[in-house]
């Protein structure tokens, strides 16, 4: 199947009612959690994971998980520019000029910019996506046992390293997500691992359970701590749709942050953060008034909006193509598809065409509704912005409670979530990013399948993973990733020391 | 900050040397030609000990940070209190069934960790309980543990 007829077979499914439904849904949800501050689009996927079983088909259920995604990084630049506070973390970099605008009485079209920004790098990462994941996956097929050890180890390094907090911690967490993977029955030799005897430990950990936890009641916790409160700067939103000169000022920055924000995305890691800080620092370089940065720059919503935008819709290409997850959302939705008995991969492609189709079909048209969404419904959403964290928490908890009972109907994994919730909040606390603990737990079988069955296919020639030209070359990235971040580290130290000795 | 962190990377360390033995003694690592079930676990430990001990490192040539202007007061014993009601949750949902719990859990968390008035209370319980019952049990066709008396 060509890209064309592929993708007029993917309009179809996706132009079906219920798919035109959940879409919207997720449209909603995910803006809807990208305005409210403390939720992120990774907890809320994880918290709508039992909804799968539910929704039953798998191209319906992915459909609306992505429309929380991507939707979740329109509706986050909401309360950076009113609140002064980022609705989920893509959005921090918009709080810098954005709410200098809202000060300055301009929220209107700080908010009009960042909507039609998103909506415009959206669209440009999903066309990017319509032509670059199908060759890519059919590249992929290629790939044996040693390639998928590389990719998957390198990718976890990436995370870590590209996820800008400590890396040692980042690795201890990764480290502890493949041993969480690793409870349960060993599918090669058939031996149980870190059971202690417990018969519902012997599964293994459902995702769902770790998902909601962590990233769902793990978060909850850790705002209840909060005494923070925050404040409106505005009640007037004002004219959203932005002058000519709004135009004139951002169309460069918003071209700009779709291909820097396409190509970060797809890397390991590399994702929404990241993005948007880089489009920042950009804009602000290669600005003719850099000075104006930080004052309430057009420039400084509209790079950094379309930037995160088109990394969300561009991180699917690894998932959709290789089966990676590059960040916390994606190997949600990793998840989601493996509760649909889909494995993401290179056969994707072959094998389910019509989710592969409908899903990308699905994010045209899911960025146009978040247009509709975004810019006339904007005041609705600031109304949003004043329900109590008081009765949202409860409600949170109510539902990942119910929630997670319903995939196995057992208490069991109530107390396993209220584990890993009180891990994430344990990790919070000590400043560990989190992310990299989902994507090791649903890598973590894949390591170690690809690394065994590597080892088996050589007679143990550690070699293999060298010589091959692909594997070869991912390892070469992974050391040269290594020697690159032990050297800056050191010299960084040996900087530190000059500097207090001077 | 330090001293708890000190004290998370020995735990980090002594639990990476336990991994090891538990990878080499119970689960048995193989050979190269034909890894166990011990490989990777033992692999994951070796990690966990030198990262623990890298992190206790950093933390020893680590300045303590400085803060400047307004540091948030943050009150820990709230999310430990919510924990609690939540495993007492889970506990009452099997032993009472939905409703009951729900409604008393609800009733707990707005009077002990939001500190609200009865009658918002009431009104937060008795919705949140009933909607989420309505979701749950028509819209999604869930099955949740029935009550009590109903049994």
């Amino acid at each position: 199947m060509d890209i064309f007829a592929g993708l007029i077979n993917g309009f179809s499914i996706a132009l079906m009612g219920t798919n035109i439904l959940f879409c919207f849904l997720g449209a909603l949800i995910g803006t809807a959690i990208g305005v409210l501050p403390g939720l992120g689009p990774a907890a809320t996927i994880a918290l709508l994971l039992p909804l799968t079983y539910v929704i039953g088909s798998p191209v319906t259920a992915i459909i609306m998980m992505a429309g929380i995604y991507y939707g979740a990084m329109y509706g986050g630049s909401t309360t950076s520019i009113l609140l002064n506070l980022p609705g989920e973390a893509a959005s921090v970099v918009t709080c810098i000029d954005g709410y200098q605008m809202a000060k300055k009485g301009r929220a209107g079209a700080a908010l009009g910019i960042a909507a039609i920004g998103s909506f415009i790098a959206g669209t440009v990462a999903v066309i990017g996506l319509t032509f670059f994941a199908p060759p890519l996956a059919e590249f992929a097929l290629d790939f044996g046992p040693p390639e998928y050890f590389a990719l998957t180890t390198l990718g976890l390094l990436l995370a870590v390293t590209l996820s800008g907090g400590s890396i040692t911690k980042g690795l201890i967490i990764l480290i502890v997500g493949l041993l969480l993977a690793m409870v349960g029955l060993d599918p090669i030799s058939g031996k149980i691992r870190f059971t202690f005897g417990s018969i519902g430990l012997q599964g293994g950990f459902d995702f769902v359970t770790l998902a909601m936890g962590v990233f769902g009641l793990g978060e909850i916790l850790y705002n209840l701590e909060s005494t923070m409160k925050t404040e409106l700067v505005t009640r007037k939103i004002g004219k959203i749709f932005p002058t000519l000169k709004d135009w004139a000022d951002s169309k460069w920055a918003i071209l700009r942050g779709s291909v820097i924000g396409f190509f970060i995305g797809i890397i390991p890691g590399g994702g929404s953060v990241i993005s948007s800080l880089a489009s920042y620092a950009i804009e602000k370089k290669y600005s003719k008034h850099p000075e104006e940065f930080g004052q309430g720059a057009i420039q400084g919503v509209a790079g950094p909006e379309s930037a995160n935008n088109a990394a969300s819709s561009s991180s699917f290409i690894p998932l959709l193509t290789l089966g990676i997850p590059g960040n916390a959302a994606i190997a949600m939705i990793f998840a989601a598809l493996m509760i649909q008995g889909i494995t993401p991969g290179p056969f994707l492609v072959a094998e389910h065409p019509d989710l592969f189709w409908g899903v990308i079909a699905s994010m045209y048209i899911g960025n146009a509704m978040l247009l509709v969404l975004n810019l006339p419904m904007v005041g609705l959403w600031v109304q949003m912005l004043r329900v109590p964290y008081g009765i949202l928490a409860p409600v949170i908890v109510l539902f990942t409670t119910v929630g997670v009972y319903s995939v196995q109907n057992q208490v069991f994994d109530i107390y396993s979530m209220l584990f890993f919730a009180a891990l994430g909040y344990g990790m919070r606390k000590l400043k560990f990013d989190p992310a990299p603990l989902p994507l090791a737990f649903v890598l973590g079988p894949m390591v170690e399948r690809s690394l065994r069955q590597s080892l088996l296919i050589s007679g143990g020639d550690l070699t293999i993973f060298v010589t091959r030209p692909i594997s070869g070359t991912l390892i070469a990235i992974f050391v040269l990733l290594i020697v690159g971040q032990t050297t800056f580290f050191i010299k960084r130290k040996m900087r530190g020391k000059k500097t207090t000795a001077t | 900050m330090k001293k708890s962190e000190r004290i998370v990377a020995i735990i980090t360390s002594l639990g990476g040397v336990w991994i090891m033995y538990y990878g080499w003694h119970t689960l048995k690592l193989g050979s190269i030609h034909i890894p166990d079930a011990g490989l990777l676990p033992f692999l994951c430990g070796v990690g966990l000990a030198v990262l623990g001990v890298v992190w206790m490192l950093i933390l020893q040539w680590a300045k303590e940070p400085t803060h400047e202007g307004p540091v948030e007061k943050r009150l820990w014993h709230r999310p430990l209190l919510s924990l609690v009601l939540m495993v007492l949750y889970g506990w009452a949902m099997e032993s009472v069934g939905y409703i009951t719990s729900t409604l008393i859990f609800v009733i707990a968390w707005q009077k002990i960790i939001e500190r609200e008035k009865w009658l918002k209370t009431m009104i937060i319980a008795l919705i949140g309980t009933f909607a989420m019952y309505a979701l749950f049990v028509y819209l999604l066709k869930v099955p949740i543990p029935p009550e009590f008396f109903a049994r």
